[in-house]
Parts: structure tokens; sequence; C-alpha cells
């Protein structure tokens, strides 16, 4: 007997739905049936430290503070998001098929520069591509697996650096997170949070930035004018390349400085996890 | 309103048996795979992939003689590289058991590079690991030298490699749905690329699709390139047509009893 009324409970339920997430993700099918995959499941209080470091990386990563808007604006209302944490180890191979898609001759010379170059880039990396292929299968499994049970998802390269910085599934190369729930349409694409967060100015400029031949002008003369205002011609205005000390100057900021400071917050209370948990 | 013919006479009856291979009732049931193939492709194409980026290209391969190919240049491969020897052949087997094949390829892997510095192919802070090892100007990959030391003119950008996993797990999860057989196989993939299926992609993955009362994709015997339901049945044709011969008589006028009892006879 019971009566489940308003909205908490479907809220608490998308914990439940991310554990028949996780029981897809380790049934996805793999090509060389030799890769290890991990689920891990994170919520609640648990969320600060990796929306914590979202925040600035954000600053310099458009992508990247919208997945930050968002889960943060769903955390702070207290609809209880969930994050599925898959991860893969994909910096070995124990294949032995020497098929050239690593850059290397063998699977020895991959295995010999990646012990010495694990875990460098924002997401991970060097791998195996075809260990890269059944990680990501398992990825897109914990997707559709989140479609199947009608809850709003998104797989965000975001939250993997974020799990990558501050430690989490410290065993494997590859980490990416699936944002889960609210239950509620378009949380993750047609973003509310992003509702009078950005001025028509913005978007347009943005759009110059990222797609410059589409207001590019005759290009004969070899100095095209760009088209970013009604009366284009009046005056004229050109692009140009440069090195910009400022954007870089903020992305060593961000990388090399604030998300460190982030890190060394929470990074031993996360570790006391991983440790616990092998004992 | 005009009316089709079809529509006034919509009328029939199928047939559907898996025995005999190729047979009319046999070819209705591929058809079935088929429909599951073209529906897997879609669940592929619309995956998430990195920036919302296309990068996907498909083929679909079935009839005996195509599937045949394949298996062949499986074979081929197969007896080039000796960790290859046994995956590959016992996965020939599996392709001529199979219905159809769905090749799914990644056209930017190799090309056009998510350039995001991901550092998923190398493990740096930047593209440089791949664009260092490439045939490169300003950025823009020069692969009309196709000619290829390695089975994957590699590397290739881990990113858009990730997309094509992202595709292949989406074709998987509609085959599961549609409850049809189905195994992603680099093995495949690759003869498929050395045939020219999906010929703008750096990277191919080959999902053969079945639909019979045994999945062909599991549950396979030591020398299974020996030992397989095709060669059974040929050792059949081949043994009882001799036991036969040695039996024969004339059922016409004698076909021997099994001998009664003495109890029987009382």
């Amino acid at each position: 007997m019971g009566h489940l009324m308003g909205i908490q409970y479907c809220q608490d339920h998308v914990l439940e739905v991310a554990k028949n997430i996780a029981l897809a993700v380790h049934k996805a099918p793999q090509i060389t049936g030799k890769t290890d995959v991990d689920v891990e499941i994170i919520w609640g209080e648990d969320l600060e430290p990796i929306i914590e470091v979202m925040g600035p990386v954000g600053q310099v990563m458009r992508y990247v503070k919208w997945d930050y808007e968002t889960i943060k604006s769903c955390y702070e209302k207290g609809e209880n998001p969930v994050v599925v944490a898959v991860g893969a180890r994909t910096a070995r191979s124990n294949l032995g098929w020497d098929c050239g898609a690593c850059g290397f001759d063998t699977c020895k010379e991959f295995n010999k520069y990646a012990k010495e170059n694990r875990g460098g880039g924002q997401l991970g990396g060097p791998s195996c591509n075809w260990k890269a292929l059944d990680f990501s299968i398992a990825c897109d499994w914990a997707c559709a697996a989140a479609w199947q049970y009608r809850v709003d998802n998104r797989v965000m390269g975001s939250l993997g650096f974020a799990l990558n910085a501050l430690g989490f599934m410290p065993h494997m190369d590859a980490k990416i997170g699936l944002a889960l729930g609210p239950p509620r349409d378009m949380v993750y694409y047609s973003r509310e949070e992003m509702h009078q967060s950005m001025t028509y100015e913005m978007d347009k400029q943005d759009m110059l930035n990222c797609v410059p031949n589409l207001f590019t002008a005759f290009p004969g003369g070899g100095t095209p004018m760009y088209k970013n205002k009604d009366e284009w011609w009046a005056p004229p205005e050109f692009m140009g390349m440069a090195y910009s000390p400022e954007v870089m100057e903020v992305m060593q900021q961000v990388l090399f400085e604030q998300v460190p400071e982030i890190v060394v917050k929470h990074a031993d209370k996360i570790e006391a996890r991983y440790k616990d948990k092998d004992k | 309103m005009k009316k089709y013919v079809e529509d006034l006479d919509f009328r029939g009856e199928e047939y559907v048996n898996e025995w005999t291979p190729w047979s009319p009732q046999d070819i209705r049931r591929k058809k079935g795979a088929l429909e599951a193939a073209r529906l897997m492709l879609n669940s592929a194409q619309t995956a998430p992939f990195a920036g919302g980026v296309p990068s996907v290209e498909a083929h679909i391969v079935y009839g005996q003689e195509e599937l045949e190919t394949v298996a062949r240049k499986m074979e081929e491969i197969a007896h080039q590289k000796e960790q290859w020897k046994e995956p590959f052949l016992y996965e020939a087997v599996m392709v001529r058991d199979s219905d159809v094949i769905l090749f799914i390829g990644n056209t930017r892997c190799h090309e056009t590079p998510l350039d995001a510095g991901c550092g998923l192919c190398g493990g740096g802070l930047d593209c440089s690991y791949f664009y260092e090892q490439k045939n490169q100007k300003y950025g823009l990959v020069d692969i009309t030298d196709r000619s290829s030391k390695k089975e994957i003119d590699g590397p290739l950008c881990t990113a858009r490699v990730s997309d094509l996993g992202y595709a292949v797990g989406s074709a998987l999860w509609t085959a599961h749905t549609l409850m049809v057989d189905a195994r992603p196989f680099a093995s495949i993939g690759m003869a498929g690329m050395q045939l020219g299926y999906c010929r703008n992609s750096g990277m191919v993955v080959g999902v053969p699709v079945a639909v019979k009362s045994k999945n062909p994709y599991v549950d396979v015997n030591v020398d299974y390139h020996l030992i397989n339901m095709d060669k059974v049945l040929d050792n059949t044709r081949k043994i009882y047509q001799t036991a036969r011969i040695i039996r024969g008589f004339d059922y016409r006028k004698w076909i021997p009893k099994p001998q009664k009892s003495d109890e029987e006879d009382e």
C-alpha cells in the first residue's frame, strides 16, 4: 500500500536508474574482449568537487561552461542530478595485434611509450584504439540505457576531465561522465540554464569566431572583408591571426593554477575512498 | 484519390524457414535481418558524436558471394600474422554463417581530427602526437598516399575513433533491442577495409548480423575453422553416400527386418 506524490520520489529514483545503466555498461559488447571497464555513480555532496573543477575550466571552454552551469544549477535547486562515471584501461595493449592504429609498429613499442606518457592528456591517453573502441561502445551503452529509461542525459568530456583531475577511478586511463536527470525534458539540450546568460552580440560574435567563412565577403582581393554588421562595408573590417598571450595566460592559469588548487582540496578524501575499497 | 494496385491486392503469405540455406524461405528470413541492419545503421548515425560532427559512413553487405568474399579476405589476412591466425579463421566461419554485414567506418580519424587537444591519442596536452607523424601542411593531412605497411595507417585521432565506438555501440544496442544477433569484429572490419568498403574511413568495424536459431558469434569450439556446421554437413554428404553403397539391396523385393526373439515367436 502506498501513495507516491510530487517529484521527489522521481528525483530519488534517478539513482536507481543509474544502477541499471551501470549494468548495461558492464554488459556492453567488446571487440577485443580484453578491455577492463568500470562504472561509478556519484551524486549529492560528492558532486561538489566535480562542479568546482568545471567552474574555472568553463572560463576558457564554452562547452564546459554550459555543462558546469547546468549541473550546478540542478544541484543547487535540489534536483539531485547523478553522474555515471565510466572508465577503461586503454593505455596498455595486451592484444599483440601490431595493427599500427596507435602509430607504432608493434604493441610492445606502444606499451613502452604509454608507460612513460600515461595520463598526460586532458582526458587521459595514450590509447590503444581498439580498446578505445571498447570503451566508447560501453559509454554508448550507458547513453542508450539512459534513453531507454527516458531520463534526460548527456555524455560529457568536461566531466571526464574533472574525474581525471580529481583522481576518480585511479586505475582507469580513459574516463567520461554521463550526466543523468533530473526527471524533466530538455535538461542538457536546449538548456534553460543558458537563458539570460548571453547577449545577442555574444552569440553573434561566437559564430563569427567559430565559423568565419560564413561571414567572408568576396575573397578575390586576397584580403577579404568580414560581414559582421548590416552595413559591413562601412567601414569594412578584416580578420587577422596572432598569438594571444591573454588567451594562453588564462588557459595556463586555469589548467596549472586554479584546477590544481581545487584538486589539492579534495584529492586526499577521494584517494582515501579507493584505498579503503582496496583493503 | 488514386488507388494503387498493391493497395487493392494487399494479401499474400510468406513461408519462412532457415532450412535449407539460401532457399526462398531462408532468403525471406534474411530480408528481416537486412531490415534490422538498416535500423541498426540509423541508430549508429544518431549516436552521440564529439561536437555533433558527422563522421560515420557505412556499408551494408549481403548475399552468398559477397559474404564469401569477405570470409576469404579474412582467411588471407589470417595467414599473414601468427597472432591473428585463430581469431581471423574462426571469425571467417561466423561471416559465412551470417545474414548481413554492417561495416561502420570513421571518415575523420585519419584526416580531420577533433583538434581539441584531448590527449587521448598520445597522452599530451595538444594534438602534436597525431600531426607530427602525418604527412601534413598547415594541419591539413595529405592522405593521397594510401600505401601503408600496417593494416591501419596510424596514428589516428582517438577522439574520432571513440565516435566510431559510439556509432557501433548504438548499432549493437538496436540489434539487442530487436533481438537479432550481432557482434563487433576487428577482423571483419580490416577485411572490409582491404576490400574497399567504407573506403573514406581510417578505421572500420565489421558488425555481422544473423537471425538464426543459434547465435553464430558465441559458443564456438576449438579449431572452429575445421569443425563447424558447414564442415559437419559436408562430411555427412561425404560419408552417408558411401554408407548406402555398401549396403545396397532391392527394397521392392526384400527389406531386412530385426530378427524376432524366441519369446516373441511363442
